[in-house]
Protein backbone atom coordinates (compact mmCIF):
# COMPACT_ATOMS: atom_id res chain seq x y z
CA UNK A 1 0.00 0.00 0.00
CA UNK A 2 1.39 3.74 -0.97
CA UNK A 3 2.61 5.42 2.16
CA UNK A 4 1.19 8.67 3.36
CA UNK A 5 1.89 11.04 1.54
CA UNK A 6 0.82 14.20 3.21
CA UNK A 7 3.02 12.63 6.30
CA UNK A 8 5.65 11.64 3.88
CA UNK A 9 6.32 15.37 2.40
CA UNK A 10 5.62 16.99 5.94
CA UNK A 11 8.82 14.43 6.94
CA UNK A 12 10.79 16.22 4.58
CA UNK A 13 11.23 12.85 2.53
CA UNK A 14 12.05 13.70 -1.09
CA UNK A 15 12.79 10.45 -2.51
CA UNK A 16 9.57 8.79 -0.83
CA UNK A 17 7.38 11.74 -1.24
CA UNK A 18 8.42 11.52 -5.18
CA UNK A 19 7.73 7.91 -5.56
CA UNK A 20 4.44 8.03 -3.87
CA UNK A 21 3.22 10.75 -5.94
CA UNK A 22 4.79 8.60 -9.01
CA UNK A 23 3.12 5.48 -8.25
CA UNK A 24 -0.39 7.31 -7.09
CA UNK A 25 0.02 8.84 -10.91
CA UNK A 26 0.53 5.59 -12.22
CA UNK A 27 -2.50 4.15 -10.62
CA UNK A 28 -4.76 6.79 -12.31
CA UNK A 29 -4.73 9.04 -9.09
CA UNK A 30 -6.57 12.25 -9.27
CA UNK A 31 -4.13 14.96 -9.93
CA UNK A 32 -5.94 17.75 -8.03
CA UNK A 33 -5.93 15.13 -4.59
CA UNK A 34 -2.32 15.03 -5.06
CA UNK A 35 -2.13 18.34 -4.85
CA UNK A 36 -4.16 19.06 -1.57
CA UNK A 37 -2.42 16.02 0.19
CA UNK A 38 0.72 18.42 -0.61
CA UNK A 39 -0.77 21.41 1.07
CA UNK A 40 -2.37 19.83 3.32
CA UNK A 41 1.66 18.67 4.54
CA UNK A 42 2.62 22.43 3.94
CA UNK A 43 0.45 23.53 6.09
CA UNK A 44 2.17 20.90 8.57
CA UNK A 45 5.57 21.93 7.54
CA UNK A 46 4.68 25.92 8.57
CA UNK A 47 3.62 24.62 11.70
CA UNK A 48 6.51 23.11 12.32
CA UNK A 49 8.72 25.91 11.22
CA UNK A 50 6.42 28.31 13.70
CA UNK A 51 7.54 25.92 16.44
CA UNK A 52 10.86 25.66 15.62
CA UNK A 53 10.85 22.40 15.07
CA UNK A 54 11.67 23.22 11.10
CA UNK A 55 14.26 25.95 10.22
CA UNK A 56 14.41 28.29 7.41
CA UNK A 57 16.69 25.72 5.18
CA UNK A 58 13.95 23.18 6.05
CA UNK A 59 11.25 25.39 4.74
CA UNK A 60 12.84 26.11 1.42
CA UNK A 61 13.73 22.80 1.15
CA UNK A 62 10.04 21.37 1.10
CA UNK A 63 9.01 24.12 -1.27
CA UNK A 64 11.37 22.58 -3.67
CA UNK A 65 10.53 19.43 -3.14
CA UNK A 66 6.61 20.81 -3.91
CA UNK A 67 7.81 22.19 -6.80
CA UNK A 68 9.24 18.87 -8.07
CA UNK A 69 5.61 17.23 -7.21
CA UNK A 70 4.12 20.17 -9.58
CA UNK A 71 6.31 19.10 -12.21
CA UNK A 72 5.36 15.57 -11.89
CA UNK A 73 1.22 16.11 -11.73
CA UNK A 74 1.29 19.26 -14.05
CA UNK A 75 1.38 17.16 -17.29
CA UNK A 76 -2.09 15.57 -15.97
CA UNK A 77 -4.15 18.35 -14.75
CA UNK A 78 -6.08 19.78 -17.79
CA UNK A 79 -5.03 22.70 -19.21
CA UNK A 80 -7.33 25.38 -17.38
CA UNK A 81 -6.48 23.97 -14.04
CA UNK A 82 -2.58 23.79 -15.01
CA UNK A 83 -1.96 27.39 -15.03
CA UNK A 84 -1.41 30.02 -12.09
CA UNK A 85 -4.04 30.30 -10.21
CA UNK A 86 -3.33 32.63 -7.37
CA UNK A 87 -2.87 35.12 -9.45
CA UNK A 88 0.07 38.39 -9.03
CA UNK A 89 1.84 39.45 -6.17
CA UNK A 90 4.56 42.59 -6.52
CA UNK A 91 7.25 41.83 -4.45
CA UNK A 92 10.62 43.73 -3.25
CA UNK A 93 13.02 44.49 -0.62
CA UNK A 94 12.72 48.83 -0.49
CA UNK A 95 15.27 51.47 -1.41
CA UNK A 96 17.70 51.84 0.73
CA UNK A 97 17.76 48.14 1.87
CA UNK A 98 19.72 45.36 0.50
CA UNK A 99 18.22 42.05 3.15
CA UNK A 100 16.81 39.49 0.38
CA UNK A 101 16.78 36.19 2.43
CA UNK A 102 13.70 36.77 3.99
CA UNK A 103 11.76 38.31 0.96
CA UNK A 104 13.73 35.65 -1.54
CA UNK A 105 11.88 32.95 0.65
CA UNK A 106 8.27 34.74 0.75
CA UNK A 107 8.59 34.84 -3.42
CA UNK A 108 9.44 31.03 -2.99
CA UNK A 109 6.26 30.31 -1.16
CA UNK A 110 4.30 32.46 -2.95
CA UNK A 111 5.29 30.86 -5.98
CA UNK A 112 5.18 27.62 -4.99
CA UNK A 113 1.59 28.15 -3.95
CA UNK A 114 0.38 29.07 -7.04
CA UNK A 115 0.45 32.66 -7.06
CA UNK A 116 2.29 34.60 -10.21
CA UNK A 117 5.26 36.04 -8.49
CA UNK A 118 6.70 39.09 -9.93
CA UNK A 119 10.37 40.35 -7.87
CA UNK A 120 11.73 43.63 -8.34
CA UNK A 121 14.75 42.76 -6.26
CA UNK A 122 16.44 44.53 -4.00
CA UNK A 123 16.83 48.52 -3.26
CA UNK A 124 13.89 49.10 -5.35
CA UNK A 125 12.95 52.58 -5.42
CA UNK A 126 8.82 53.62 -4.69
CA UNK A 127 8.43 54.88 -8.56
CA UNK A 128 9.22 51.05 -9.46
CA UNK A 129 6.83 49.57 -7.76
CA UNK A 130 4.45 52.04 -9.03
CA UNK A 131 5.29 51.47 -12.50
CA UNK A 132 4.91 47.93 -12.04
CA UNK A 133 1.43 47.85 -10.67
CA UNK A 134 0.42 50.06 -13.89
CA UNK A 135 1.97 47.52 -16.16
CA UNK A 136 0.47 44.24 -14.79
CA UNK A 137 -2.54 45.73 -12.56
CA UNK A 138 -1.51 42.83 -9.82
CA UNK A 139 -3.79 43.45 -6.57
CA UNK A 140 -0.79 42.12 -4.19
CA UNK A 141 2.38 44.22 -3.32
CA UNK A 142 4.58 43.18 -0.59
CA UNK A 143 6.97 45.42 0.45
CA UNK A 144 10.54 44.00 2.52
CA UNK A 145 12.66 45.34 4.48
CA UNK A 146 15.09 44.53 7.42
CA UNK A 147 16.58 48.26 8.50
CA UNK A 148 14.69 50.35 10.45
CA UNK A 149 15.20 52.64 7.87
CA UNK A 150 13.36 50.80 5.57
CA UNK A 151 10.10 51.85 7.41
CA UNK A 152 10.03 55.11 5.49
CA UNK A 153 10.67 53.82 2.16
CA UNK A 154 7.47 51.08 3.18
CA UNK A 155 5.80 54.37 3.87
CA UNK A 156 7.11 56.28 0.78
CA UNK A 157 6.03 53.57 -1.64
CA UNK A 158 2.27 53.46 -0.30
CA UNK A 159 2.35 56.89 -0.44
CA UNK A 160 3.41 56.64 -3.97
CA UNK A 161 1.05 53.94 -5.05
CA UNK A 162 -1.57 56.29 -3.42
CA UNK A 163 -0.47 59.34 -4.96
CA UNK A 164 -0.58 57.23 -8.45
CA UNK A 165 -4.87 56.22 -7.90
CA UNK A 166 -3.66 52.75 -7.47
CA UNK A 167 -4.15 52.19 -3.65
CA UNK A 168 -7.67 51.52 -4.02
CA UNK A 169 -7.04 48.17 -6.01
CA UNK A 170 -4.04 47.26 -3.85
CA UNK A 171 -3.85 45.29 -1.09
CA UNK A 172 -0.27 46.06 0.38
CA UNK A 173 1.36 43.44 2.85
CA UNK A 174 4.52 44.26 4.53
CA UNK A 175 7.62 42.15 6.33
CA UNK A 176 11.44 41.44 7.33
CA UNK A 177 12.53 42.72 10.73
CA UNK A 178 10.65 43.49 13.42
CA UNK A 179 6.97 44.38 12.55
CA UNK A 180 4.19 45.35 14.71
CA UNK A 181 0.81 46.96 14.18
CA UNK A 182 2.63 50.43 14.94
CA UNK A 183 4.76 49.70 11.90
CA UNK A 184 1.88 49.26 9.73
CA UNK A 185 0.28 52.12 10.98
CA UNK A 186 3.08 54.02 10.41
CA UNK A 187 3.71 52.98 6.91
CA UNK A 188 -0.15 52.82 6.10
CA UNK A 189 0.30 49.23 5.03
CA UNK A 190 -3.08 46.51 4.98
CA UNK A 191 -1.22 43.94 7.21
CA UNK A 192 2.40 43.06 7.89
CA UNK A 193 3.37 39.53 7.58
CA UNK A 194 5.98 38.17 10.30
CA UNK A 195 6.86 35.18 7.83
CA UNK A 196 6.42 33.67 4.45
CA UNK A 197 3.42 31.58 5.62
CA UNK A 198 1.42 34.74 6.76
CA UNK A 199 2.83 36.28 3.51
CA UNK A 200 0.90 33.16 1.41
CA UNK A 201 -2.05 32.99 3.65
CA UNK A 202 -2.85 37.08 3.11
CA UNK A 203 -2.63 36.85 -0.67
CA UNK A 204 -4.71 33.99 -0.46
CA UNK A 205 -7.20 36.18 1.43
CA UNK A 206 -7.12 39.07 -0.78
CA UNK A 207 -7.02 37.46 -4.25
CA UNK A 208 -9.98 34.99 -2.51
CA UNK A 209 -7.65 31.91 -3.67
CA UNK A 210 -8.01 29.11 -1.67
CA UNK B 1 46.60 53.22 4.75
CA UNK B 2 46.40 49.63 5.43
CA UNK B 3 44.61 47.42 3.03
CA UNK B 4 45.15 43.47 3.90
CA UNK B 5 43.77 41.26 1.32
CA UNK B 6 45.77 37.98 1.59
CA UNK B 7 43.78 36.61 4.46
CA UNK B 8 42.63 33.51 4.98
CA UNK B 9 39.62 32.91 6.24
CA UNK B 10 38.91 30.26 9.08
CA UNK B 11 35.25 29.12 8.52
CA UNK B 12 33.45 27.45 11.47
CA UNK B 13 30.97 24.86 11.10
CA UNK B 14 28.70 26.28 14.17
CA UNK B 15 29.17 29.89 12.84
CA UNK B 16 28.03 28.49 9.47
CA UNK B 17 25.13 26.53 10.21
CA UNK B 18 24.16 29.79 12.92
CA UNK B 19 24.45 31.56 9.20
CA UNK B 20 21.90 28.90 7.87
CA UNK B 21 19.50 29.97 10.37
CA UNK B 22 19.90 26.40 12.06
CA UNK B 23 19.01 27.29 15.74
CA UNK B 24 20.81 25.38 17.99
CA UNK B 25 22.68 23.86 15.29
CA UNK B 26 20.73 20.40 15.94
CA UNK B 27 18.65 18.60 13.31
CA UNK B 28 20.16 19.31 10.34
CA UNK B 29 19.02 16.75 7.92
CA UNK B 30 21.68 15.27 5.21
CA UNK B 31 20.10 16.60 2.14
CA UNK B 32 20.88 19.87 3.14
CA UNK B 33 24.40 19.50 4.81
CA UNK B 34 25.51 18.03 1.54
CA UNK B 35 24.64 20.90 0.08
CA UNK B 36 26.16 23.01 2.60
CA UNK B 37 29.46 20.86 2.37
CA UNK B 38 29.67 20.59 -2.05
CA UNK B 39 29.22 24.93 -1.66
CA UNK B 40 31.52 25.35 0.69
CA UNK B 41 33.87 22.87 -1.92
CA UNK B 42 33.19 25.00 -5.07
CA UNK B 43 32.94 28.71 -2.79
CA UNK B 44 36.88 27.65 -2.43
CA UNK B 45 37.61 26.31 -6.12
CA UNK B 46 35.79 29.01 -8.31
CA UNK B 47 37.10 31.99 -5.70
CA UNK B 48 33.84 33.51 -4.47
CA UNK B 49 35.64 34.54 -1.36
CA UNK B 50 37.79 37.19 -1.27
CA UNK B 51 38.29 38.68 2.19
CA UNK B 52 39.37 41.70 2.14
CA UNK B 53 39.37 44.99 4.50
CA UNK B 54 40.74 48.31 4.29
CA UNK B 55 41.13 50.01 8.27
CA UNK B 56 42.38 53.28 9.46
CA UNK B 57 43.03 54.24 13.00
CA UNK B 58 42.58 57.78 14.50
CA UNK B 59 43.85 59.41 17.51
CA UNK B 60 40.87 60.75 19.40
CA UNK B 61 41.38 64.41 20.24
CA UNK B 62 38.08 64.70 22.48
CA UNK B 63 34.45 63.35 23.55
CA UNK B 64 30.87 64.85 23.40
CA UNK B 65 28.40 62.62 24.79
CA UNK B 66 27.03 62.49 21.33
CA UNK B 67 29.97 62.81 19.51
CA UNK B 68 33.96 61.61 19.00
CA UNK B 69 36.54 64.11 17.94
CA UNK B 70 39.30 62.95 15.77
CA UNK B 71 42.77 63.78 14.72
CA UNK B 72 42.58 65.85 11.40
CA UNK B 73 38.66 66.97 12.22
CA UNK B 74 37.08 64.09 11.51
CA UNK B 75 34.12 63.66 13.82
CA UNK B 76 31.97 60.06 14.85
CA UNK B 77 28.58 60.87 15.46
CA UNK B 78 26.38 59.36 17.77
CA UNK B 79 26.27 58.56 21.95
CA UNK B 80 27.92 54.60 21.07
CA UNK B 81 31.13 55.22 21.52
CA UNK B 82 31.29 57.86 23.97
CA UNK B 83 28.69 55.98 26.35
CA UNK B 84 30.65 52.68 25.71
CA UNK B 85 34.36 53.48 25.43
CA UNK B 86 34.77 56.87 27.14
CA UNK B 87 38.55 55.95 27.55
CA UNK B 88 39.12 55.55 24.03
CA UNK B 89 42.14 56.56 22.89
CA UNK B 90 42.35 55.83 19.08
CA UNK B 91 39.29 55.04 17.06
CA UNK B 92 39.87 52.27 14.08
CA UNK B 93 37.74 52.81 11.02
CA UNK B 94 36.98 49.06 9.29
CA UNK B 95 35.25 48.06 6.41
CA UNK B 96 35.50 44.79 5.23
CA UNK B 97 34.38 42.66 2.05
CA UNK B 98 34.51 39.30 0.41
CA UNK B 99 33.93 40.89 -2.92
CA UNK B 100 31.31 40.68 -5.23
CA UNK B 101 32.27 36.65 -6.52
CA UNK B 102 30.15 35.04 -3.85
CA UNK B 103 26.96 37.61 -4.63
CA UNK B 104 27.33 37.16 -8.13
CA UNK B 105 26.96 33.40 -7.90
CA UNK B 106 23.89 33.62 -5.42
CA UNK B 107 22.04 35.74 -8.05
CA UNK B 108 22.80 32.91 -10.87
CA UNK B 109 21.39 30.24 -8.34
CA UNK B 110 18.43 32.45 -7.82
CA UNK B 111 17.81 33.35 -10.95
CA UNK B 112 17.96 29.69 -12.20
CA UNK B 113 15.43 28.71 -9.62
CA UNK B 114 17.55 27.48 -6.95
CA UNK B 115 16.27 28.86 -4.20
CA UNK B 116 17.84 26.73 -1.29
CA UNK B 117 21.09 26.53 -2.67
CA UNK B 118 21.23 30.64 -3.58
CA UNK B 119 20.52 30.77 0.36
CA UNK B 120 23.02 28.27 1.72
CA UNK B 121 25.46 29.84 -0.45
CA UNK B 122 24.42 33.06 0.76
CA UNK B 123 24.65 31.99 4.21
CA UNK B 124 28.12 30.92 3.85
CA UNK B 125 29.22 34.38 2.86
CA UNK B 126 27.65 35.94 5.65
CA UNK B 127 29.54 33.27 7.81
CA UNK B 128 32.42 34.48 5.68
CA UNK B 129 32.04 38.52 6.81
CA UNK B 130 31.67 37.40 9.89
CA UNK B 131 34.53 35.51 10.53
CA UNK B 132 36.68 37.99 8.27
CA UNK B 133 35.43 40.64 10.96
CA UNK B 134 36.52 38.80 14.18
CA UNK B 135 40.24 37.94 12.23
CA UNK B 136 40.69 41.70 10.94
CA UNK B 137 39.46 42.80 14.70
CA UNK B 138 42.18 40.10 16.14
CA UNK B 139 45.10 41.95 14.17
CA UNK B 140 44.23 45.43 15.11
CA UNK B 141 43.83 44.64 18.08
CA UNK B 142 47.24 42.69 18.33
CA UNK B 143 48.79 45.98 16.70
CA UNK B 144 47.38 47.97 19.23
CA UNK B 145 48.84 46.34 22.32
CA UNK B 146 52.05 46.85 21.19
CA UNK B 147 51.34 50.34 22.12
CA UNK B 148 49.38 49.48 25.52
CA UNK B 149 45.86 49.59 24.46
CA UNK B 150 43.30 47.45 24.49
CA UNK B 151 40.78 47.41 21.72
CA UNK B 152 36.67 46.92 22.88
CA UNK B 153 34.28 44.86 20.89
CA UNK B 154 33.51 46.32 17.40
CA UNK B 155 30.56 48.43 16.91
CA UNK B 156 28.07 49.15 13.90
CA UNK B 157 26.49 51.68 12.19
CA UNK B 158 22.53 50.76 12.90
CA UNK B 159 23.62 49.93 16.75
CA UNK B 160 21.48 52.04 19.06
CA UNK B 161 23.49 55.15 19.97
CA UNK B 162 25.43 54.93 15.90
CA UNK B 163 22.89 55.71 12.91
CA UNK B 164 23.17 54.02 9.74
CA UNK B 165 23.58 57.57 8.51
CA UNK B 166 26.96 57.44 9.75
CA UNK B 167 28.28 54.92 7.23
CA UNK B 168 29.28 56.95 4.68
CA UNK B 169 31.06 59.21 7.07
CA UNK B 170 32.84 55.86 8.53
CA UNK B 171 33.66 54.47 4.42
CA UNK B 172 35.11 57.72 4.06
CA UNK B 173 37.65 57.12 7.06
CA UNK B 174 38.37 53.81 6.51
CA UNK B 175 38.98 54.85 2.42
CA UNK B 176 36.73 51.77 1.75
CA UNK B 177 36.91 53.24 -2.34
CA UNK B 178 40.29 51.52 -2.45
CA UNK B 179 39.39 48.08 -1.72
CA UNK B 180 36.22 48.79 -3.88
CA UNK B 181 33.42 49.28 -1.54
CA UNK B 182 31.22 52.39 -1.91
CA UNK B 183 28.18 54.05 -0.93
CA UNK B 184 24.95 53.79 -3.46
CA UNK B 185 22.77 57.01 -3.21
CA UNK B 186 20.39 55.29 -1.31
CA UNK B 187 22.89 54.69 1.16
CA UNK B 188 23.50 50.82 0.43
CA UNK B 189 27.28 49.45 0.67
CA UNK B 190 28.25 47.14 -2.46
CA UNK B 191 29.71 44.92 -3.19
CA UNK B 192 26.63 44.10 -0.88
CA UNK B 193 28.66 41.51 1.57
CA UNK B 194 30.69 43.71 3.04
CA UNK B 195 30.42 45.63 6.82
CA UNK B 196 31.60 48.58 8.35
CA UNK B 197 32.92 48.72 11.59
CA UNK B 198 34.54 50.67 14.37
CA UNK B 199 36.91 49.63 16.73
CA UNK B 200 37.72 51.42 19.93
CA UNK B 201 41.13 51.47 21.38
CA UNK B 202 42.37 52.68 24.74
CA UNK B 203 43.53 51.39 28.08
CA UNK B 204 40.66 49.67 29.16
CA UNK B 205 38.01 48.52 27.04
CA UNK B 206 34.31 46.59 27.22
CA UNK B 207 34.37 43.99 25.49
CA UNK B 208 31.23 41.37 25.02
CA UNK B 209 30.54 38.35 23.42
CA UNK B 210 27.80 37.52 20.27
CA UNK B 211 25.88 35.68 23.23
CA UNK B 212 25.51 39.01 25.14
CA UNK B 213 24.65 40.72 22.20
CA UNK B 214 22.01 38.30 21.59
CA UNK B 215 20.63 38.68 24.98
CA UNK B 216 20.08 42.67 25.08
CA UNK B 217 19.12 42.62 21.55
CA UNK B 218 15.31 42.78 20.92
CA UNK B 219 15.10 40.80 17.98
CA UNK B 220 16.55 37.84 20.00
CA UNK B 221 13.34 35.85 20.37
CA UNK B 222 12.51 35.96 16.66
CA UNK B 223 16.19 35.77 15.00
CA UNK B 224 17.14 32.94 13.54
CA UNK B 225 20.57 33.58 14.12
CA UNK B 226 20.73 33.99 17.59
CA UNK B 227 23.55 32.80 19.87
CA UNK B 228 22.37 31.59 23.06
CA UNK B 229 24.62 32.12 26.35
CA UNK B 230 25.80 28.06 26.86
C1 LIG C 1 21.65 38.31 7.25
C2 LIG C 1 21.84 39.77 7.62
C3 LIG C 1 22.71 40.52 6.84
C4 LIG C 1 23.39 39.98 5.59
C5 LIG C 1 22.41 40.16 4.40
C6 LIG C 1 22.34 38.98 3.49
C7 LIG C 1 21.19 39.11 2.51
N1 LIG C 1 21.39 38.62 1.31
O1 LIG C 1 20.12 39.56 2.79
C8 LIG C 1 24.63 40.93 5.50
C9 LIG C 1 25.78 40.32 6.30
C10 LIG C 1 25.15 41.24 4.08
C11 LIG C 1 24.10 42.16 6.24
C12 LIG C 1 24.62 43.41 6.08
C13 LIG C 1 24.22 44.53 6.81
N2 LIG C 1 23.28 44.54 7.80
CO1 LIG C 1 22.23 43.03 8.30
N3 LIG C 1 21.32 41.60 9.09
C14 LIG C 1 21.18 40.35 8.75
C15 LIG C 1 20.33 39.62 9.81
C16 LIG C 1 21.27 38.90 10.76
C17 LIG C 1 19.28 38.66 9.30
C18 LIG C 1 18.28 39.18 8.27
C19 LIG C 1 17.75 38.00 7.51
O2 LIG C 1 18.07 37.80 6.35
N4 LIG C 1 17.01 37.13 8.17
C20 LIG C 1 16.55 35.87 7.59
C21 LIG C 1 15.06 35.86 7.37
C22 LIG C 1 14.67 34.60 6.64
O3 LIG C 1 14.48 35.87 8.65
P1 LIG C 1 12.97 36.25 8.96
O4 LIG C 1 12.85 37.62 9.48
O5 LIG C 1 12.45 35.15 9.82
O6 LIG C 1 12.23 36.22 7.54
C23 LIG C 1 10.84 36.13 7.46
C24 LIG C 1 10.10 37.44 7.70
O7 LIG C 1 10.94 38.55 7.81
C25 LIG C 1 9.11 37.50 6.56
N5 LIG C 1 9.29 38.53 5.54
C26 LIG C 1 10.38 39.11 5.03
N6 LIG C 1 10.04 39.97 4.07
C27 LIG C 1 8.71 39.92 3.93
C28 LIG C 1 7.85 40.60 3.08
C29 LIG C 1 6.47 40.35 3.17
C30 LIG C 1 5.57 41.07 2.28
C31 LIG C 1 5.97 39.43 4.15
C32 LIG C 1 4.54 39.19 4.26
C33 LIG C 1 6.84 38.75 4.99
C34 LIG C 1 8.20 39.00 4.87
O8 LIG C 1 9.19 36.25 5.88
C35 LIG C 1 10.52 35.75 6.03
C36 LIG C 1 10.55 34.26 5.76
O9 LIG C 1 9.74 33.52 6.63
C37 LIG C 1 19.62 40.83 10.51
C38 LIG C 1 19.20 40.60 11.93
C39 LIG C 1 17.82 40.00 12.02
N7 LIG C 1 17.67 39.03 12.85
O10 LIG C 1 16.91 40.41 11.36
C40 LIG C 1 20.68 41.92 10.35
C41 LIG C 1 20.23 43.39 10.35
C42 LIG C 1 18.95 43.56 9.60
N8 LIG C 1 21.33 44.05 9.64
C43 LIG C 1 21.59 45.22 10.12
C44 LIG C 1 22.58 46.10 9.60
C45 LIG C 1 22.76 47.41 10.32
C46 LIG C 1 23.35 45.75 8.46
C47 LIG C 1 24.46 46.63 7.86
C48 LIG C 1 24.01 48.03 7.53
C49 LIG C 1 25.62 46.56 8.88
C50 LIG C 1 26.86 47.32 8.52
N9 LIG C 1 26.96 48.54 8.98
O11 LIG C 1 27.73 46.81 7.89
C51 LIG C 1 24.87 45.85 6.58
C52 LIG C 1 24.40 46.50 5.26
C53 LIG C 1 25.23 45.98 4.12
C54 LIG C 1 25.16 46.81 2.88
N10 LIG C 1 25.60 46.21 1.81
O12 LIG C 1 24.75 47.95 2.89
C55 LIG C 1 20.76 45.55 11.33
C56 LIG C 1 19.68 46.61 11.07
C57 LIG C 1 19.59 47.56 12.23
C58 LIG C 1 18.77 48.78 11.95
N11 LIG C 1 18.66 49.58 12.96
O13 LIG C 1 18.25 49.03 10.92
C59 LIG C 1 20.20 44.13 11.75
C60 LIG C 1 18.83 44.15 12.41
C61 LIG C 1 21.25 43.51 12.71
C62 LIG C 1 21.33 44.21 14.06
N12 LIG C 1 20.77 43.67 15.11
O14 LIG C 1 21.93 45.25 14.15
N13 LIG C 1 23.07 41.83 7.07
S1 LIG D 1 19.56 38.28 18.04
FE1 LIG D 1 20.06 40.36 17.38
S2 LIG D 1 22.25 40.53 17.73
FE2 LIG D 1 21.80 38.35 17.77
S3 LIG D 1 22.13 37.65 15.68
FE3 LIG D 1 19.96 38.19 15.83
S4 LIG D 1 19.89 40.33 15.17
FE4 LIG D 1 22.04 39.90 15.59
Amino acid sequence: MAKDLCKTLADLKEDEVLAIVQEKLNAGADPMGILADASRAMEIVGNRFSKSEYFIPDLVYSGEILKKINELVKPKLTEEVGTKKGGKVIIGTVAGDIHDIGKDIVVFMLDVNGFDVIDLGVDVPAQKFVDKIKETSAPVVGLSGFLTLAYDSMKQTIEAIKAAGLRDNTKVMIGGGQMSDEIKKYTGADAFGKDAMVGVSLAREWTGTK
Amino acid sequence: MPVISDIRLNLKKNDILRREGFRGYTRIRPEIKNIVLELLESADSAHLLEPTTAYEIYPVTGMDPDKVLLEGDAVVSGSLIPSTFPEAKELAAIVCTIGPGLEKQVTEYSQGGETLRAMLLDGIGSAAVDTLVIEVCHCIANEASSRGLQAGSPVNPGMPGLTITEQGNLLGLARAGDIGVNLTSSGIMVPRKSTSLILALGPKMETWTQADVCARCNLRDTCPYTVLHS
